[in-house]
């Protein structure tokens, strides 16, 4: 089946290549440019933030490792991003909330910092106002629901800092949630946990499904009154990764208005890659955990260690290697499911194993090519880049201010 | 000194009575003069302390009707005018690191909630022209104080945090020594400020946090003042001249804070107010401990219900004979004195109300115009009286808020 779809993938782009021959040298190339550049390039996952705490990291400059920073934003078009507050799921109560409350101040101080090119933002319209000024819009997501220490008030504090998202959990469960990588037991969202997506809803913190067991997110979707994001999960008919989405929980997220950014990490967008990599590592928690045990909360040291491993692991052959056009069959895939108005880019760069071609975000414009070399339209093409995002966000807003007129 | 107290405030009150029948019509029942009133309730009032924040968090409390216990609510602030209030975020100073942080955050959502609830009353501000704006529009004008530097955690981007989230001044200590600065109520162990501490007073004034030096040491007072940039204020202290406690300012004190365009805010607090109740307290230490263990048993670790029931226990004692009977114009003393000292452009209004125990005829905001009218009768200008209730703890701060801008802009 797979070969079947990959080899009519190939034939389309073989035809395309041709037909734009047949019109003005490389007619898409040009258009593809043009269209990505004037558009608002969205990435609501970026893992970037845990660099702001290694001295030699600098994000106004461009660096040899990563995939993030201005210099290389700026290249590959990428105008909007949402940095990620994370810490262990293991981490919880006051710990948690005071370290979530450094990651919010690193993020705050890097953008004043780079004042010039980055501007903080809380709204869809000042996104919009953002792009309109040639800066990079900077914006907050916590991933995790143990940051807020079990505490409905500390999530309104994030909220006021500028938190527009929150993932309802990490790899583990919190104390009320059940994760899609852990056991479950609290048979998805306490009591409690929906008393938190309605205070999200009340207060514009956009709900986050991506790391959620499948029963959580069933019932973040059913209390929830706003639409809901998977800020950077990919589909499970591509590639069976609980992390994934499958396709009825892509329709039931798509019924509501909600839009699924897609992760490009390697074992949730190949089937093959993560059947390899389950073999070799038992998985990427597992993955993780090994690691973390060497270089304890040194993230760096994490990432750098995960990166040496998997690089070698694939120069072994035991992992095999992943084209950055998987990230394409995934858009593709859900606008094919539930069209072109519920999907959108969350790359997790910083934080995952990126597929070849798409090491850092000055590859964006490939996406936006690819797309167009598919036949999208322009402006299914804007849609996927952040207008739908955008728009989730905006209803989020409007929710918001209905609750609190309401009160 | 206890003789020529009581007699000055006797005299005063005759003055008070006598201004009152020369006055004659224009004199309401509840004593206060047209004069007074007009020029009290079209003043900014500011007050600089108020521990009405622990009640929030008890449950059951409504800033927004007229509470039986307390000295603070909506109605009442209305009724005494008071134009802008800083709710103060505290904990004891036992409470440390990152439990001391999660509380904060509930403490400011907590005044951030209530100014929600009655957005038709309140507004939260930050800036002198927020305090304006809302003084215009005929609204409480709601502001943020954090109360002691063990709040932070040792950790400046906890500051920053706090800041963004609105808190204008920090007091570096409460009763106890922070691990960067020392206390009046402690034991000396940093010998004043540490390093850190310094860094702490330079990345406020960058900020555009006042430095709030109530409560600190004597030597973390003059390190302050050395190291900050911008003015600095006393949120709620009194003068070592009327009544020698160590959380009050001496005469050198309230000169060198006077020089560097400080203020200072008095506190209502009896113990702070009258050497007479200090002395009796201290010749009876087992009163407080009685107190305590009341407050204890009515309350439980309820924040909001010690300082309250406190108030309440300690009356008790007045009544019975034990305690002295401060009378509300104390605070007149204290205001007089630090103008005599530090001049009409360094003394402001810090009550401690709802956190501390209220003289006679103090007990709540609603009794605020009395202040005016008691300045008046002794002869303040209506500009200096202004200046007392308000303009210059707005002095002050607009003074910082430049200092910030300057220090932002020159990187």
């Amino acid at each position: 089946m797979r070969q079947v779809r990959i080899s009519l993938v190939a034939c389309l782009v073989v035809a395309g290549f041709i037909l734009s021959q047949v019109a003005t040298g490389d007619d898409i190339a040009d258009r593809a440019h043009k269209l990505h550049f004037s558009s608002i390039v969205l990435d609501t996952h970026d893992d970037t933030t845990q660099r702001f705490f290694n001295k030699n990291f600098d994000i106004g400059k461009r660096n040899p490792d990563g995939a993030i920073d201005i210099p290389r934003m700026r290249e590959g078009g990428m105008n909007a991003i949402f940095f990620s507050i994370w810490i262990d799921g293991r981490i919880m109560g006051p710990p948690a909330v005071q370290k979530a409350l450094d990651q919010i101040d690193a993020v705050h101080q890097n953008v004043i910092k780079y004042s010039k090119d980055m501007l903080f933002c809380r709204t869809a319209e000042e996104v919009r106002r953002a792009h309109a000024q040639g800066k990079i819009a900077a914006l907050i997501g916590v991933e995790g629901g143990h940051m807020i220490g079990n505490d409905i008030r500390v999530l309104r504090m994030f909220g006021d800092l500028g938190v527009r998202y929150m993932t309802l959990t990490h790899f583990y469960n919190d104390e009320w949630a059940d994760s899609s990588t852990a056991k479950p037991e609290h048979n998805g969202l306490t009591e409690f946990g929906k008393e938190i997506v309605r205070e999200m809803n009340r207060q514009g913190i956009m709900v986050d499904i991506s790391h959620v067991s499948d029963k959580t997110f069933y019932d973040a979707l059913e209390v929830s009154k706003s639409p809901l994001i998977a800020s950077h999960s990919s589909c499970r008919a591509l590639c069976n990764h609980v992390r994934d989405m499958s396709d009825d929980m892509i329709k039931a997220l798509a019924a509501k208005g909600g839009v699924i950014q897609i992760n490009y990490e390697k074992s949730f967008i190949d089937q093959a890659y993560k059947d390899a990599q389950d073999k070799f590592s038992g998985g990427v928690v597992e993955m993780m955990d090994q690691i973390r045990k060497q270089c304890g909360d040194d993230q760096e040291c994490t990432e750098r260690k995960m990166g040496e491993i998997e690089k070698q692991a694939v120069a072994e052959g035991k992992l095999p290697h992943v084209s950055w056009e998987r990230i394409i069959d995934h858009i593709d895939h859900v606008v094919k499911l539930v069209g072109p108005d519920h999907v959108g880019l969350g790359s997790d760069f910083d934080g995952a194993n990126m597929p070849e071609g798409m090491e850092d975000c000055t590859h964006l414009p490939q996406i936006t090519e690819a797309l167009m070399r598919k036949g999208y339209s322009d402006d299914n093409i804007r849609k996927i880049l952040g207008g739908n995002l955008l728009r989730v966000m905006g209803a989020n807003e409007r929710v918001s201010h209905e609750m609190q007129a309401a009160q | 000194m206890k003789r020529t107290a009581v007699s000055k405030t006797l005299f005063g009150t005759g003055m008070c009575l006598l201004t009152g029948m020369v006055m004659a019509g224009a004199m309401a029942a509840d004593g206060i003069s047209e004069r007074a009133k007009r020029l009290h309730f079209s003043s900014l009032v500011i007050d600089t302390h108020d521990d009405t924040t622990q009640r929030f968090l008890d449950g059951g409390f409504d800033l927004g009707a007229r509470n039986p216990l307390g000295s603070i609510d909506i109605p009442r602030m209305r009724k005494g005018g008071l134009g802008a209030i800083f709710f103060a975020i505290w904990m004891p100073s036992k409470t440390t690191g990152p439990e001391a942080v999660k509380r904060a955050l509930d403490q400011i959502d907590a005044i951030r909630e209530q100014v929600r609830k009655h957005s038709n009353d309140l507004v939260l501000v930050t800036t002198v022209e927020g305090i304006q704006e809302a003084h215009q529009q005929g609204k409480i004008a709601a502001l943020i104080g954090v109360e002691g530097g063990h709040i932070i955690a040792s950790d400046l981007r906890v500051l920053r945090v706090y800041a963004a989230l609105g808190a204008r001044y920090m007091t570096l200590t409460h009763s106890g020594n922070v691990e960067w600065a020392d206390s009046s109520t402690a034991k000396p162990e940093h010998n004043g400020l540490t390093e850190f501490g310094k860094d702490v007073v330079r990345e406020m004034n960058r900020l555009g946090m006042i430095v709030d030096i109530s409560h600190v040491s004597d030597k973390t007072f003059a390190d302050v003042l050395e190291t900050s940039k911008a003015p600095v204020f006393a949120s709620h202290s009194d003068c070592r001249a009327i009544c020698d406690a160590p959380r009050n300012m001496s005469d050198a004190m309230i000169r060198a804070l006077a020089t560097n365009g400080g203020v200072i805010q008095i506190n209502y607090h009896v113990g702070f107010l009258s050497q007479e109740f200090r002395n009796a307290e201290k010749a009876h230490p087992e009163w407080n401990k009685a107190i305590a263990l009341e407050v204890q048993q009515r309350c439980g670790e309820r924040e909001g219900c010690q300082l309250i029931e406190g108030d309440r226990i300690t009356r008790e004692y007045v009544e019975r004979g034990d305690l002295p009977r401060v009378e509300w114009t104390k605070i007149i003393d204290h205001i007089d004195h630090a103008v005599k000292i530090a001049g009409i452009d360094h003394v402001g209004l810090g009550s401690d109300f709802d956190g501390a125990n209220m003289p006679f005829g103090m007990e709540d905001a609603s009794k605020l115009p009395k202040i005016t009218q008691a300045l008046l009768d002794k002869g303040y200008s209506e500009g200096d009286v202004k200046k007392i209730l308000g303009e210059n703890t707005l002095r002050l701060m607009t003074q910082v808020a430049r200092v910030s801008h300057e220090l932002n802009t020159a990187k």
